[in-house]
């Protein structure tokens, strides 16, 4: 009874116009005119209505505030260092880096190991070390850039190549302010490597570059990718959860990147460019952002070790795109589900015998909504897109 | 009761245009949602036509009597037919590009070096790590112990000598070949995107010679190595023509595009087949 007065009552309040909101209002004008002005004034209308405007307004909310400088001139200022500062973006790297830096007690190659020298930062501000003002409250703050403390006998550093950004007091993120430019086509065009016997399962994963060959042919085979990516073992990821096996599904999905110089220095440390001392040949000015180092797995319940070895193919054979990569800008993995049909199709069961086809992979989705064999459950629950019902036919 | 009738009778007069109206609002929210439903129905199940075009290439040869894939080649697409692209292929026919041997031998390498890049199939140095074996012994290359022996005075630790090797050779040495052919190419790449004003996309075969031309605009194109790719006892420049139709990757699949040395007349191929020539040994 409650319910139907107060709906009553409400009601009549948007006709008489008494307990009008602006919304109902402007609903109302446009809507009369369609003879809509029930239709609108029913309660489910306005419940929807509210929560589409409601939703508007999150959204507009929900933009990433611009991130507050500290104030020209204050202590706080000098407590990050940015590479994209004017000033800095003037100078020329070697202005403050040194190339390279005294490496053998840091690094088993040479490298630029090391922060800058004071006098890469004191030439140019002395009045944020040395003025009374500095030395208010825990020291100069502008020594936090580098040192964990700002006190004269504190030692300790920070790691480099982790500079302290904006909003990063005590540097627990791994926060970057270069992007990394490698064009894959060329370096696939120069490098080779030998594929590791197919019926070694070691022997991939400990590759070393070795002129093994094949089994099937005696010419050297190739696998140029392995060289910079690997199997890795010491990154965690979280399972696939939603899957009843997800304690046994591989953690080693993704293979490893290259995190130091040596991969590139290698080549590159001189006579080859862009060399050791050309900084800007690889690296970008970009604004502060923190890596992914543990990429999500989303869909796919694929293995690179599974496949009784058969996955392990020469890398560009299911990653077809790689080789016309200039940047490493809008690269994305690249498994068409063609490159999965190669083997897991019906009609190539003659060789593979035990193989779950995408045939049954259809046949289990008509009978449970659910493509479990190659994806997670939630996304084997969608219906499955044109290119895998082409590859099935 | 006829009071009561007859105020039964003006409620329900009264009542009326709201019903009317209600019944309204839900035949026009009927016929306005339910297509709005079947609408987005048929784009969820409807499988959207392929827009663009995708070659799945596989180039072979025959050496002998044996067929062969070319592993690790790169092809160009150019846009147009070979009648479009009349003047380039010309170009490329004529162009004739120093084989791997020959310029080794003028640049004073010495057999091992030679053996070295032919073993491995490389075109420079950085083609693979130089193992352990080639450093001292029966296999000892000259240009990789020299370099390896200043790496060591520089590097101190005989395994980055070894892995930075390359560092300390000379650069006609370690890459002059390479940079020499991809001079000739990028100017070919030029010519061919001035007079296409369509930029040339280019893959590279995987080891069983097959790679893979994605997101291509449906059209005619003109399928090239652009300079003789190196079989073993002979060079092979091809320049085919392809119709590229809108279609999906797993249908290409099926229907590779296949360049050979064999006379194809489904395939509208040119290729020149040159044998690679004796070279002289040039002493520095």
């Amino acid at each position: 009874m409650a319910n139907g007065r107060s709906k009553r009552k409400g009601r009549k309040g948007i006709r008489e116009g008494t307990q009008r909101i602006p919304l109902c209002v402007l609903c109302e004008y446009l809507c009369v005119p369609l003879h809509l002005k029930l239709f609108i004034k029913s309660p489910i209308m306005f419940v929807l209505i509210f929560i589409v405007a409601i939703g508007a307004v999150a959204q507009t909310r929900q933009r990433k505030p611009t991130t507050q400088q500290a104030p020209k001139g204050s202590a706080a200022k000098y407590s990050a260092f940015q590479h994209s500062s004017d000033k800095h973006k003037s100078l020329t790297c070697d202005a403050c880096h040194k190339v390279p830096t005294a490496w053998t007690a840091k690094r088993a190659f040479p490298d630029v190991a090391d922060f800058p020298n004071h006098d890469a930062c004191v030439r140019c501000h002395r009045q944020q070390f040395f003025t009374r003002q500095s030395f208010a409250g825990g020291g100069p703050v502008i020594c936090t850039v580098c040192h964990v403390r700002a006190a004269p006998r504190e030692d300790g550093r920070f790691v480099f190549g982790n500079p302290n950004g904006a909003g990063q007091p005590t540097k627990p993120r791994d926060e970057r302010q270069f992007t990394i430019e490698f064009p894959h086509d060329k370096h696939q065009n120069v490098i080779a490597w030998t594929l590791p016997r197919r019926s070694s399962m070691v022997a991939f994963i400990r590759a070393s570059f070795s002129n093994e060959q094949t089994d099937d042919q005696k010419n050297p085979a190739y696998n140029n990718c392995s060289i910079c990516h690997q199997r890795d073992d010491n990154l965690v990821i979280a399972p696939l959860s939603t899957q009843p096996d997800a304690a046994t599904q591989s953690n080693k999905f993704f293979k490893t990147m290259p995190h130091a110089h040596d991969s590139c220095f290698n080549c590159h440390w001189r006579n080859q460019k862009p060399t050791g001392d050309d900084c800007g040949g690889c690296h970008k000015p970009s604004s502060t952002f923190t890596a992914v180092t543990a990429p999500k797995r989303i869909s796919a319940m694929f293995s690179h070790e599974g496949g009784k070895g058969e996955h392990m193919n020469e890398c560009t054979t299911c990653h077809i795109n790689i080789t016309r990569a200039s940047t490493l800008r809008g690269l994305t993995p690249d498994v068409p589900i063609a490159a999965c049909i190669t083997c897991h199709k019906d009609n190539k069961k003659t060789t593979y015998p035990k193989l779950t086809t995408i045939e049954e992979e259809f046949e289990q989705f008509k009978k449970t909504s659910n493509c479990t064999y190659c994806h997670t459950a939630d996304v084997g629950k969608k219906k499955p897109p044109a290119s895998h019902e082409a590859a099935a036919q | 009761m006829k009071t009561k009738r007859s105020r039964s009778a003006s409620i329900s007069s009264q009542q009326r245009p709201a019903r009317n109206a209600a019944a309204r609002a839900v035949i026009v929210s009927f016929f306005l949602l339910f297509p709005f439903y079947f609408f987005l129905d048929a784009v969820n199940s409807q499988t959207p036509p392929a827009t663009r075009g995708v070659i799945r290439l596989k180039v072979k040869f025959k050496s002998g009597d044996v067929t062969k894939e070319l592993p690790r080649k790169r092809f160009f697409l150019i846009k147009g037919t070979l009648d479009d692209n009349r003047a380039l292929i010309a170009k490329l026919k004529q162009t004739d590009s120093v084989s791997r041997e020959c310029y080794y031998r003028t640049k004073g390498a010495s057999e091992a070096l030679i053996k070295w890049l032919v073993d491995n199939d490389c075109d420079s140095i950085y083609c693979r790590e130089i193992e352990e074996k080639y450093l001292s012994g029966s296999d000892a290359v000259p240009e990789f112990q020299a370099a390896y022996n200043q790496g060591l005075r520089e590097f101190k630790t005989p395994g980055l000598a070894r892995r930075w090797l390359t560092v300390n050779l000379p650069s006609d040495i370690r890459d002059g070949f390479y940079k020499q052919k991809q001079e000739v190419i990028e100017a070919l790449v030029k010519q061919s995107e001035d007079a296409t004003k369509t930029k040339v996309m280019s893959v590279m075969t995987d080891r069983k010679g097959t790679a893979y031309l994605t997101d291509i605009e449906p059209g005619t194109y003109t399928i090239s190595n652009l300079v003789g790719s190196e079989t073993g006892k002979t060079s092979i420049l091809w320049a085919c023509e392809k119709e590229v139709k809108a279609v999906d990757l797993a249908i290409a699949m099926r229907r590779p595009f296949t360049l050979s040395n064999e006379k194809d007349p489904k395939v509208k191929c040119e290729f020149v087949e040159r044998p690679l020539p004796v070279c002289k040994q040039t002493v520095k």
